[in-house]
């Protein structure tokens, strides 16, 4: 067997069925093994590739597939790119799937070991390039040892913190040919011990016993759960526990749909731009689980000022790094968050624990009713608000939602409801424009039965236009809605805010781009503009009930912000809540203390 | 605080320059790094010493064992540890009373001279950081030509060891 079809074997061993890739030079005979292999092992009757071959527009498209697929599925997602800048293209994915913790393997292909730093055509120093990016990249140059390194690829892939392994394969090592072992994985046995003691942690009865004794002192428990719990495939034990003890939960934008948003225990999305209700529940909560979250910088702004009448704080990861990095706390594991949650949860009724939340969870009921989400439901002009609100009605909350950067990012989470895990695909760590439609496409090949939507902004879909084409190229029923606000709402929020309205770069009012005819040429058989609010729900409901690559874009008013808004660097206390949101009157810090006994905020 | 940091990584293609990327993306400092093959063929022992607080040491390990090639990481300065380094000195010696002089320094710190002419010896010193610090300001700037250090290697005392 040659070395392409040694990858492309292990490829199908691994159960991959759908790879995103574009050919060229260095790995044209992998793209013939691919080509030879479908041929081979095609499903007679209904045609279909056992390896579905994706070809995007640009190789970056192929990595956000990948990790659109990956995010969606929480299978590895694959992709296969060919040497020098086919590979340089994927940096962008590669550190954006590094940053939010998805199981990615990229393929690349390389020069011949020969001319390896030669400076030869399409060359590329690609393990230096990748190495400051991915989880790990490997460069073959035993052939014998081709096989198993792909296949210890999935494994890192996917193990521990889950993240992005590159393999780049000079093109001589595809030409190779030897025999298929079929099994076996390279050494890596400082990782691979690292794993096992992972996957074996066990809480124990005294740090078990410690935890029940912080949350029997407080009387205001909040559960902070981020990424960690949708790429821990953990959402149900993080709802079980929550239930178990009637903890309200709040999760940071990678967390959304780790428990379902409509729950009652659910106090939806913290931070930046997180709910008001949400970041008075952090202000307010005497004790802070956190699970599969790193108070970041866009969720604690002042590490110091967060959750500030916390009185314990406990931390469960899966990566060690994360405890004590950002903010020192009082309980940690290292470990599983599903696992971990089950033990606990087990402990708890196992120790008869049956400490009574209700009034703390009134509480944050009460908040949700007095600060809700809202904005200029009067305006002439269309909110963006408004539109994902209806658009939300529509889905039911039941829809994937994939996104670009920026301002509509961030109505998106905030106005729709994810009922569970993996509906949400979002670049929150990278803050990558550009991300929502490959995503939507690799989600839709992961999930051919559900509705994918793109919401995406004007500026964001630009970036990676190209794709719009492979959404009819391959007739995916994509839907995507586009909020042109005619420039980068975000910047200029921010620009309006600290940079004295001087909207450098961002205002693209005079630029002539008409994405409707834009996907017209694409060939997308639903396209239509909407610019009066009148006709929007309407609109709304023909997009969502079309079934094929479907194309909707509203005007909306440029003007429109994102808040509540927590600036940089700010405390929770520093919230702005715009016009349309009530925010609580700030109260002394001695006041403050007892949030539970303050008649004003019921 | 300074540390000596012991890493046993795997042998292999790219493991040094993932150890010093580490190290220039996260914005931790590098005093001094040396390299080798161990006993064991297929691992390399790595020293490094660099300076932090508490905090910052404590994620540089952490972030060092998430690293694949990483085997191992002991922090030496955590307990009683032997650290050493090597120098290889040049100087100028050009009269009578300065080899004189050269010598009996070099008999002080318990350096070698290993190899003399008519104008420079050349001096081997071994011993921790501090003293070949004192031994180059005990020279003087005057008369040094060129100097070599190895960086730091260290072990731990006693019964402890590192061995996967």
């Amino acid at each position: 067997m040659s070395g392409a079809e040694t990858i492309i074997q292990v490829l199908a061993d691994e159960g991959v069925d759908t790879v995103f890739g574009y050919s060229g030079g260095a790995i044209l005979p992998t793209y013939d093994a691919i080509f030879r292999y479908n041929a081979e092992h095609r499903v007679e009757q209904t045609g279909t590739d056992p390896l579905h071959l994706v070809v995007p527009a640009n190789e970056q498209g192929a990595g956000f597939m990948a990790a659109g697929y990956a995010r969606a599925s929480g299978k590895v997602g694959v992709f296969l790119v060919t040497s020098g800048p086919g590979a340089t293209n994927t940096v962008t994915p590669i550190r954006d799937a590094m940053a939010d913790s998805t199981p990615i393997v990229g393929i690349t292909g390389q020069v011949p070991t020969g001319a390896m730093g030669t400076d030869a055509f399409q060359e590329a120093p690609i393990v230096n390039i990748m190495g400051s990016c991915a989880k790990h990249v490997f460069l073959v140059t035993r052939p014998d040892m081709l096989e198993a390194t792909i296949r210890t690829a999935f494994e890192v892939a996917r193990s521990g913190r889950p993240g992005p392994v590159v393999v780049d394969v000079p093109k001589d090592m595809q030409n190779w040919v030897g025999e298929f072992q079929g099994e076996g994985l390279l050494p890596v046995r400082g990782y691979r011990q690292r794993m096992d003691s992972l996957r074996s942690a066990k809480l124990s009865e005294r740090k078990s016993r410690q935890f029940f004794d912080m949350l029997g002192q407080s009387s205001r428990p909040l559960l902070y759960a981020g990424g960690g719990i949708i790429n821990g495939n953990a959402a149900a034990e993080l709802t079980e526990f929550a239930e178990a003890f009637n903890i309200p939960v709040v999760t940071t934008l990678m967390g959304l749909g780790a428990i379902d948003t409509k729950a009652e225990l659910s106090m939806h999305m913290l931070g930046m731009h997180g709910m008001a209700y949400a970041n008075y529940a952090v202000e307010d909560c005497d004790f802070l689980i956190a699970v599969g979250a790193r108070f970041d910088d866009r969720v604690a702004g002042k590490v110091e000022e967060f959750a500030p009448l916390a009185q314990h704080v406990a931390h469960i990861d899966i990566d060690a790094a994360e405890i004590g990095k950002v903010r020192l706390v009082d309980w940690a594991h290292v470990g599983e968050a599903g696992r971990s949650l089950s033990q606990l949860t087990r402990y708890g009724h196992k120790s008869g624990f049956d400490k009574d939340f209700t009034a703390w969870v009134k509480h944050c009921q009460q908040l949700k009713r007095n600060h809700p989400m809202s904005y200029d439901r009067e305006s002439p002009l269309i909110q963006p608000h408004f539109v994902v609100e209806e658009l939300n009605k529509l889905t039911e909350g039941r829809a994937v939602i994939a996104t670009g950067v920026g301002q509509h990012q961030m109505w998106a989470a905030q106005y729709c409801d994810f009922r569970g895990p993996r509906q949400w695909l979002t670049s929150g760590s990278m803050g990558t424009m550009g991300f929502g439609l490959p995503a939507a496409i690799g989600a839709q090949f992961a999930c051919p039965e559900k509705m994918i939507i793109d919401i995406d902004g004007d500026g964001s879909i630009r970036m990676n236009l190209g794709e719009m084409e492979t959404v009819t190229n391959y007739n995916l029923p994509v839907k995507i809605l586009l909020l042109n606000n005619m420039g980068d709402g975000m910047v200029r929020q921010w620009q309006r805010l600290y940079f004295n309205e001087n909207f450098s770069g961002s205002d693209k009012a005079l630029h002539r781009k008409d994405f409707v005819k834009a996907a017209e040429s694409d060939g997308f058989p639903f396209v239509r503009r909407v610019t009066e609010k009148a006709e929007l729900k309407e609109a709304l409901k023909e997009f969502v009930e079309f079934r094929g690559p479907a194309f909707l874009e509203v005007l909306i008013d440029n003007d429109a912000s994102v808040y509540p808004m927590v600036g940089p660097g700010m405390s929770y206390q520093q919230m702005v809540t715009g016009e349309w949101i009530p925010a609580r009157e700030i109260k002394s810090a001695r006041e403050r203390l007892d949030p539970l006994h303050t008649p004003d905020l019921f | 605080m300074r540390h000596i940091i012991s890493i046993l990584v795997e042998n292999e293609f790219g493991a040094l320059s993932r150890v010093a990327g580490l190290f220039s993306a996260r914005g931790y400092n590098i005093e001094c790094l040396t390299v080798a093959p161990t006993d064991d063929p297929t691992l390399s022992r790595m020293t490094l010493v660099t300076i932090g607080n508490d905090r910052i040491i404590e994620q540089i390990i952490k972030q060092l064992n998430k690293l694949l090639d990483v085997v191992k990481v002991m922090d030496m300065t955590e307990g009683a540890h032997i650290e050493r380094e090597m120098m290889l000195v040049k100087v100028s010696a050009a009269t009578n009373e300065a080899r004189e002089e050269v010598k009996r320094l070099s008999d002080i710190f318990r350096g070698r001279v290993l190899d003399v002419t008519e104008r420079i010896y050349t001096i081997e010193l071994t011993g921790a950081s501090g003293k070949l610090d004192a031994f180059l300001q005990a020279l003087g700037e005057n008369v040094m030509l060129e100097v070599v250090r190895s960086g730091v290697i260290g072990i731990s005392r006693g019964e402890k060891h590192m061995k996967v």
